[in-house]
């Protein structure tokens, strides 16, 4: 690291440039329903980004290559904490056999919204009032 | 010559501003060694409260909800205050750049930052306790986390800033070993404690940043509803036990690896034999700072994840066994035909040797998916971990702190007395957990103020023996401090256990402020037994 890396301004500016496309792609890209594939195209675009801030504006691609290993390690711990969650939470309920408890969490919350409020035995409670608990018993 | 051996870092410069704004790394590492002390002190205060309060069933000694706090109270201290930070923070300082024949660490501004970032934090944890407690238990699972009215905010801030100084401890020994290395001090010259602080240090630094995520995302939770961890919002609540996990798994071997480290340097010289499997042992401890990346989803067997991840999860958790058994096989293989001395440290090393197979031994029943779901959340659960944390880390930190002693403070203390606490530590310690595992296994469950009268033999027996534990670990180290103050001084030069480290054969005990009086040169390995003679000054 004892001789100092001097970035040429174009790259800069090629850089800057990419930076201000990408963040132009991301804007785009919010309009444009890819279902699932939502979050991933944001976070890739991200990643993308912040990588090229790291690379060139921190020069990291000059630097030495034990920080690079450090940076590409921090991705590496995230693909792995990401990917063996992701196996969760995909395939939540999958021995289960009411089909609906397959789907995806968030689908799932929407569908948890319509099944009656019931405590901790399964037994059905009402949440607004106790009032409406007696109406209930007298019927 | 002998106006300089007088001169030693704990002498020299004198004044307490010296003290709280030193740099020396020794001088850091005695102030992460109190203060880890004096939590831990705390800590086993509350470990003997819930074992009062469990000696009969019954709500005789403490409320239920009194419980509550003093089992949350006791795993957050111990954990996030004590063990994490008090082997690398303690030894690892005091010893590091010792063991490298460096001045001192690479960042010595930033080793006091640690220090400093370190006691802030544990202040928000003293104020949980003054203000009444927490009552989730040390792992603040939601959704009951983000609904409990008690102290949730503070304690997690707290352990929040205390990550920072863990991670910035990590960058500096990771720093420290790659460039601070004396001449010749090659990779496989370096001690193996030193390989154990650097694979702690990875951890350290890449694990550690998710922890604060988690608490942040926590406090978020609670204080903006942002309903992460909340289904009704589209969220999940084992979605925080993943953020939580895979720190808190990687962190049991944050705890772990630096007590192998210091098992690896008190077998060889205390056995005089030089080690076995140098390489398979370091590189054992790479292998399992990356193995324990992978297994975090075995603490959520019964939490409702898919059965897929469970199959994954306990397929992997049984590779941890394999880096394990290989540093075990080790460590037995250097004491056979060795010339084994029994010195306090090495009963605390054989101690561990013994206790931590068995705390290792039941991670593989809990690490099937079949047998978990039975003993998920009970004293099983309870033993399992005590073994591992308290007979695996524990017991190698007072092993470490019985070896090193002489030469961090230039004092030696009784031996008769330490080797009657190592053997109090010892009965004491399985008379406490060993029960447990058999209360487990009957279905009695963990953080439970009571319970039914079928269990009260064991339970009584459990407490008992708490009390044989205490009792012995406070003599251990009343006995260490009490050296100090008699000043049993050691011969400066002299190497009372032979070891051939570069800490005991090139500074004097205590040390020099500035470690080395010139830069060392290496003569021989860290435990080249069978090709330099190093006596022994101590019989």
């Amino acid at each position: 690291m004892s001789e100092h890396h001097i970035t040429p301004l174009r790259t800069y500016l090629i850089i800057a440039a990419s930076l201000l496309f990408l963040s132009g792609v991301t804007v785009w890209v919010s309009y444009v329903d890819l279902g699932p594939l939502n979050i991933v195209v944001a976070m890739l675009v991200a990643t993308v980004k912040a990588s090229l801030v790291a690379f060139f504006f921190m020069h990291l691609l000059w630097d030495d290559k034990k920080n690079l290993t450090m940076f590409l390690m921090s991705l590496m711990f995230f693909g792995i904490f990401v990917t063996i969650t992701l196996l969760d939470t995909e395939f939540r309920g999958d021995l289960d056999l009411n089909p609906e408890v397959k789907d995806p969490i968030n689908k799932r919350a929407a569908f948890y919204d319509t099944l009656p409020l019931t405590d901790s035995h399964g037994h059905p409670v009402d949440e607004h009032s106790d009032d409406h608990h007696e109406d209930k018993d007298h019927h | 010559m002998s106006e300089n051996i007088k001169q030693n870092y704990l002498n020299h410069p004198k004044g307490l501003m010296s003290w709280l704004l030193t740099l020396d790394h020794k001088r850091i590492g005695l102030m992460y060694l109190v203060s880890g002390i004096l939590f831990f002190f705390l800590g086993g205060l509350l470990a003997l409260v819930m074992r009062m309060e469990l000696a009969a069933p019954g709500n005789d000694f403490i409320s239920n909800e009194t419980y509550n706090n003093v089992y949350t109270l006791h795993g957050a201290i111990m954990i996030f205050l004590f063990i994490i930070p008090a082997i690398p923070g303690a030894l690892g300082n005091i010893l590091l750049p010792l063991m490298v024949g460096a001045k001192d660490v690479a960042f010595p501004r930033l080793n006091l930052a640690s220090f400093y970032i370190y006691s802030f934090g544990a202040l928000f944890a003293m104020y949980t306790i003054i203000n009444g407690g927490v009552d989730t238990g040390w792992t603040f699972y939601t959704p009951y986390s983000t609904q409990s009215t008690s102290n949730v905010v503070p304690m997690t801030l707290g352990i929040f800033i205390i990550g920072f100084s863990s991670i910035l401890t990590g960058l500096n020994f990771i720093a420290t070993v790659h460039k601070m290395r004396i001449p010749g001090l090659t990779w496989y010259k370096l001690p193996l404690f030193v390989w154990a602080l650097y694979g702690t240090s990875l951890v350290q630094i890449t694990a550690t940043p998710v922890l604060a995520i988690t608490m942040v995302l926590l406090i978020l939770e609670r204080f903006l509803g942002i309903g992460i961890f909340d289904p009704a919002l589209g969220g999940d609540p084992v979605l925080y036990q993943h953020f939580f996990w895979f720190y808190s798994h990687p962190a049991v071997y944050i705890m772990i690896l630096p007590a192998f480290g210091i098992i690896s340097e008190i077998i060889p010289v205390h056995s005089r034999k030089k080690i076995w499997g140098y390489k398979f042992i370091a590189y054992s401890t790479l292998s399992i700072a990356f193995i324990g990346f992978l297994v975090w989803g075995h603490h959520m067997f019964t939490s409702g994840q898919s059965v897929f991840s469970q199959i994954v999860f306990s397929f992997i958790t049984y590779f941890v066994g394999i880096p394990t058994g290989v540093k075990i096989f080790s460590w037995i293989l250097t004491m056979y035909k060795g010339q084994v001395s029994f010195t306090p440290p090495m009963l605390y090393a054989l101690s561990f040797l013994f206790l931590f197979t068995i705390g290792g031994l039941t991670g593989i029943f809990l690490g099937a998916v079949a047998l978990d779901i039975h003993l998920h959340d009970t004293y099983f659960v309870v033993a399992h971990f005590h073994y591992v944390m308290q007979g695996g880390t524990i017991v190698a930190f007072l092993g470490g702190l019985h070896h090193w002693w002489p030469k961090t403070f230039g004092v030696m203390y009784n031996q008769t007395i330490a080797k009657i606490c190592a053997v109090g530590v010892f009965l004491g310690f399985n008379g406490t957990f060993f029960p447990q595992f058999l209360l487990g296994l009957r279905g009695m469950p963990r953080r439970y103020a009571t319970y039914s009268e079928e269990f009260v033999e064991l339970h009584s027996y459990s407490t008992f023996w708490s009390g044989i534990l205490g009792i012995s670990i406070f003599i251990a180290v009343m006995n260490l401090f009490w050296s100090f103050i008699k000043k049993n001084k050691v011969d400066p030069g002299s190497n009372p256990w032979g070891a051939m480290t570069l800490e005991w054969t090139h500074t004097s005990s205590p040390p020099h402020p500035h470690n080395f009086e010139e830069e060392p040169v290496l003569e021989h390995g860290p435990y080249d037994y069978d090709k330099v003679i190093v006596e022994k000054t101590y019989k």
